[in-house]
C-alpha cells in the first residue's frame, strides 16, 4: 500500500477510533434475559501466576482479577477516584500519618474476622519481601501498625497525598493470616472477595466458587474460572468459540474476527501505555531538540495506528492517552510536516555518516514494522537509520547507560497505583531511576517536585498536565500510538465492566444468561 | 549397563551446564529478568537486584554457582524457582507428567498410522496406493505446525465446535495437539517403514519361508513386518526424545503446560535452576527411553536374537 492511500486509510480509521473510544470503560450490555444463578462464567487471563501467589507479584493480579483478592481501598475507572473497600474511610492524621478505619461485617473466606491484626500483618508480609512491589515497599510506606481493632495506622517515610491510591493497588491486597505460610502464599478459602479459589490446575487455571458471606450482598453467579492462557490468538479462539465467556487483552490481529462476530461484544478502553520511539536526549543528534522535534514532524502517525495497529491502536497527541484526566486536550496529532522537518534537519549538525540505530524490542512483535515505516518516513527528512530487533533484557544496560540512539518501547504510566506520578518521576526528571530518554529539564522536575506532595488531585492533575505539556514542547520522545485494553465478551454476559487496568473482572454483579 | 549409566551422567552434566551457561553468555542482568517476570518491572532499583541476587547467590563466579547447583543436585534437590521460590521439582514433575502423556500417545499414533501407511505402501509398491501414500508423507513433512495448528483450531473448534481450542484438562483437548505432532513422525516412520519393508520382501529368509509354503500373508506379518520395522524402532526413540523438550509451539498455541514450554520460559526469564531442572529430566527421559528402544529393537531383530541365543 503506498503511503498515500495509508493516509487515506489512516483518516478513516482515525474517524471511525475517534467515534468508538470516547470513554474509558465500558459495559457489555447483554440482552435483558435473567440472569442464571447457577451459571459459571470463564475467562482467558493473558497472565499466569508464576511466583507462588507472591503478592508483592503480579500474581496479585489473577487473585484480584478472580474475585478473591480485595483491597482497603479501589480506584473508580470510571469516577476516576479512589473509594472504599475493606476500609469505610481514612484521614490524613498528620504529613505523614494515615488511619484507615476497617468495615466491620467482613470475615475471610475461612471464618476468620478481617481486623487490624490481619491487615497489619499482610502489610508487613508484603513490606518485608526481597523484591517489593512498586506500589507498597519500605521506600514508600515506614510503617503499618494497629490502632485498635478496626484502625490501621500507616506512616509514610515523607508526605505522601497518594497514600490511599497506593493502599488501592493489588500488591497492597489482604488476605486471612492463615494464608501466609513458610512455603509460601495459599489463596485458597483465605480471601474476602465474592468468590473463593477452590482448586487450581498447575499452569492451567483457578477454579473459583460463590462467597456465600460475602459482605457486598449477593453474588449472581455460581462462580467461574480463570484460564491461564498467554498467547493472545488462543485467547480471541476460545471467546469465539464459547469456551470462554471473557478473553481479556485481545490482540490487534484477531480484532477485526471477532467485531464480525454477533455473539461477541468487543470492548476497547484506553489503556495507559503508549508505544514510544524513545530518543536519546544525552547524545548527539537527538540532543539538539529541534532534530527532536523534526523526527515528530517526519512521522504519520494515524497511518501508523491504522497499519501496523489494525485500528487497535489511536495516533497519540502527547506522552498521556486523550482520557485521562491529566491530559492536555489542546493537544493534537502532530501533523506531518516534511519540508519544515527538513529544513530543521539542514539546520543541525546532523551528518549522514554513520546511520543511527533504532532498537525495536523483540517482545514486541509490532515493533519491527514500526521500525520499519519510521526508517522509511525517516528518510524523506534525510536520516539515515537502520532498525535492529533485540530483546529488551539484552539492551536495557545499554539504554539505562544512554548508550543508543533510539528504541521503540512502551511503559505503563499507572504502574499499580491510578496516578502516572511514578512514572513521571522515573522516566523524565533528571535524577529519574529510568529515564531511558535520558531528559532532563529543571521546570520539569520543580512542577514534579510540587505534584508529589500536593493533597488536592485536580491541583495535581493540572502540574501533571503543565509537566506534559513541557515534554511535548521538548520533543522529549516521539509518543506514537495509544495502546488500547481490547476485551471479547461473549454475549450472555451482564454487567461485565472493563477495566484497563486489568484488576477487577469477576465481581459481585457478573452475571449471565442462560 | 555401566556405560548407559555412565553415558547418561555425562548428558545430563553436559546438557545442564549448557543451559546454565546461557545467562552468562547473554547481554543483559540476569537478575533483571527474573525481577520483570515477577512483576513486568522496569525499575527495579540497584538495592532491589543486589538483595535479589544475595538472596539466590546470583553474583557469585559462575563456577561457584554451578558447583552449588551439582552439590544440591547430587543429593537429590534440584533447587528452587528463581523467580517462584518454590522446589523446583514441584515444576518439573507436572510438566513431565504432561509432556509425557502428550509425546507418548503423539508417537503411539504415529507408529500405528505409519505401520498401516508403510506397509500398505512397500506391499502396493508402484500402484496408486504407494503414490499417494509417498505424495502425502512428503506434504506433511513440508508443513509447519504454527501454520496447521491455527486452521485445524479454526475448522475443529470454531467452525465445527467438535474439538477445545485448547486446554489440556480432557481426551478431547488431547485430539488436536496429538494429530498435530504425530504428522511429521508420521511422514517419516512411514519412508523408514516402507523403505524396511520393500526390502524384507526381497530378503532370502523370507524367500525361503514363501519355498516353505507359507502363504504371502503369513509371511508377511512372521517374517517381513517385524524385520521392515527394526529401522522404526531407532526412530521413535529419537523422535520421543525431541518431542519431551522439542514441543513448545504446539503447547503455546494450545495453552498446554508442558516441559517444552517450561524449560523455554525458564530460559528465556533466567530461571536457571528451573531450566536446569528440566533439562535434566529430559535428558533422563529420553537416555531411558532409547535405552527401551534399544532393547525393543534387540528383541525384535531376529538377527540379533539369534546372536544373543549362540553368543
Amino acid at each position: 500500500m503506498k503511503l498515500g492511500q495509508l493516509r487515506v486509510a489512516a483518516g478513516f480509521a482515525a474517524i471511525a477510533l475517534a467515534l468508538t473510544a470516547c470513554s474509558s470503560t465500558s459495559t457489555s450490555s447483554a440482552s435483558n434475559a435473567t440472569a442464571d444463578k447457577d451459571a459459571r462464567v470463564v475467562v482467558a487471563n493473558f497472565r499466569a501466576p508464576v511466583s507462588n501467589w507472591a503478592l508483592e507479584s503480579d500474581d496479585a493480579y489473577v487473585l484480584s482479577i478472580a474475585g478473591c483478592l480485595e483491597t482497603l481501598t479501589k480506584y473508580d475507572q470510571t469516577e476516576k477516584k479512589v473509594e472504599p473497600m475493606l476500609a469505610t474511610s481514612w484521614k490524613q492524621t498528620s504529613d505523614t500519618v494515615w488511619e484507615f478505619d476497617l468495615r466491620k461485617n467482613v470475615k475471610f473466606q475461612d471464618g476468620t474476622a478481617f481486623d487490624a491484626k490481619a491487615v497489619t500483618s499482610a502489610m508487613n508480609h508484603v513490606l518485608k519481601a526481597t523484591a517489593p512491589a512498586r506500589a507498597v515497599n519500605p521506600k514508600t510506606i515506614k510503617k503499618v501498625e494497629a490502632v485498635d481493632a478496626d484502625t490501621v495506622r500507616v506512616t509514610t517515610p515523607a508526605a505522601d497525598p497518594l497514600l490511599p491510591y497506593r493502599m488501592a493497588s493489588v500488591n497492597a491486597g489482604v488476605l486471612s493470616p492463615a494464608a501466609y505460610t513458610s512455603k509460601g502464599i495459599d489463596p485458597m478459602n483465605h480471601c474476602t472477595g465474592p468468590f473463593t479459589p477452590v482448586s487450581e490446575k498447575s499452569g492451567q487455571s483457578l477454579t473459583l466458587d460463590r462467597n456465600e458471606n460475602y459482605w457486598d450482598g449477593d453474588v449472581k453467579l455460581a462462580g467461574g474460572e480463570i484460564r491461564y492462557i498467554t498467547e493472545g490468538a488462543t485467547r480471541a479462539t476460545q471467546v469465539q468459540t464459547g469456551e470462554a465467556d471473557i478473553s481479556m487483552s485481545i490482540p490487534a490481529t484477531s480484532l477485526a474476527t471477532l467485531e464480525a462476530d454477533s455473539k461477541i461484544s468487543v470492548l476497547k478502553a484506553d489503556s495507559p501505555r503508549t508505544s514510544t520511539l524513545y530518543l536519546n536526549n544525552s547524545r548527539a543528534p537527538f540532543d539538539d531538540v529541534n532534530l527532536r522535534k523534526a523526527a515528530t514532524m517526519s512521522l504519520d502517525l494515524p497511518a501508523m495506528a491504522a497499519s501496523i495497529y489494525e485500528g487497535a491502536a489511536q495516533p497519540a497527541t502527547g506522552p498521556f492517552a486523550p482520557s485521562e484526566p491529566w491530559a492536555n486536550s489542546d493537544l493534537a496529532v502532530p501533523a506531518v510536516n516534511i519540508e519544515e522537518a527538513k529544513k530543521l534537519v539542514e539546520a543541525s549538525d546532523y551528518k549522514q555518516d554513520k546511520p543511527l540505530e533504532i532498537i525495536a524490542i523483540t517482545e514486541r512483535a509490532e515493533f519491527a514494522g514500526v521500525g520499519a515505516i519510521i526508517q522509511e518516513q525517516f528518510k524523506q527528512i534525510g536520516l539515515k537509520a537502520n532498525v535492529v530487533t533485540k530483546s529488551y533484557g539484552s539492551v536495557e544496560p545499554d539504554v539505562l547507560a544512554g548508550k543508543y540512539d533510539m528504541i521503540l518501547s512502551q511503559r505503563n504510566r499507572m504502574i499499580d497505583i491510578a496516578d502516572p506520578i511514578g512514572f513521571l518521576q522515573a522516566d523524565y526528571t533528571c535524577e529519574g531511576g529510568y529515564n531511558l530518554s535520558h531528559y532532563c529539564n529543571k521546570d520539569y522536575d520543580k512542577l514534579i517536585s510540587e505534584a508529589l506532595t500536593e493533597n488536592d488531585q485536580t491541583k495535581r492533575n493540572d502540574l501533571y498536565r503543565q509537566a506534559g505539556d513541557i515534554l511535548a514542547e521538548d520533543a522529549a520522545n516521539v509518543w506514537l500510538v495509544n495502546e488500547q485494553a481490547i476485551d471479547g465478551v461473549g454475549n450472555q454476559v451482564q454487567g461485565y465492566v472493563q477495566d484497563p487496568l486489568t484488576r477487577y473482572v469477576l465481581t459481585k454483579d457478573l452475571a449471565k444468561t442462560k | 549397563m555401566l556405560r548407559r549409566v555412565v553415558g547418561l551422567g555425562a548428558a545430563v552434566l553436559l546438557s545442564s551446564f549448557a543451559v546454565f551457561l546461557v545467562p552468562f553468555v547473554s547481554p543483559g542482568d540476569p537478575v533483571r529478568s527474573l525481577l520483570r517476570a515477577r512483576m513486568d518491572i522496569g525499575e527495579a532499583d540497584e538495592a532491589t537486584v543486589q538483595a535479589y541476587a544475595d538472596q539466590f547467590g546470583l553474583h557469585d563466579p559462575m563456577l561457584v554457582q554451578f558447583g552449588r547447583w551439582l552439590g544440591q543436585f547430587f543429593s537429590g534437590d534440584m533447587g528452587l524457582s528463581y523467580i517462584s521460590g518454590t522446589p523446583v521439582a514441584d515444576q518439573v514433575l507436572p510438566a513431565i507428567g504432561v509432556t509425557l502423556s502428550l509425546a507418548g500417545t503423539a508417537l503411539l499414533v504415529a507408529v500405528l498410522v505409519s505401520i498401516l501407511l508403510g506397509v500398505l505402501s512397500a506391499t502396493c509398491a508402484g500402484a496408486w496406493p504407494d503414490k499417494l501414500i509417498t505424495s502425502a508423507t512428503h506434504a506433511l513433512i513440508a508443513i509447519p505446525e504454527y501454520a496447521l495448528a491455527p486452521l485445524l483450531v479454526l475448522l475443529f473448534a470454531v467452525r465445527w465446535s467438535l474439538l477445545p481450542s485448547a486446554g489440556f484438562d480432557s481426551p478431547a483437548s488431547m485430539v488436536l495437539p496429538v494429530f498435530i505432532l504425530s504428522l511429521r513422525p508420521i511422514s517419516f516412520f512411514t519412508v523408514a517403514v516402507r523403505s524396511g519393508v520393500h526390502q524384507a520382501v526381497d530378503s532370502e529368509h523370507v524367500l525361503a519361508a514363501r519355498a516353505r509354503g507359507l502363504s504371502r500373508t503369513q509371511a508377511l506379518i512372521r517374517h517381513v513386518i517385524p524385520h521392515g520395522l527394526l529401522p522404526l524402532w531407532t526412530m521413535v526413540g529419537v523422535w520421543f526424545a525431541g518431542l519431551l523438550g522439542g514441543s513448545v509451539i504446539v503447547e503455546v498455541i494450545f495453552a498446554i503446560p508442558g516441559m517444552g514450554r517450561l524449560i523455554f520460559d525458564a530460559i528465556t526469564d533466567a530461571d536457571i535452576p528451573v531450566a536446569q531442572g528440566g533439562v535434566v529430566v529430559v535428558v533422563t527421559c529420553a537416555v531411558l527411553a532409547t535405552g527401551i528402544i534399544d532393547v525393543v529393537h534387540k528383541l525384535s531383530d531376529p538377527n540379533v536374537r539369534i546372536g544373543v541365543r549362540h553368543g
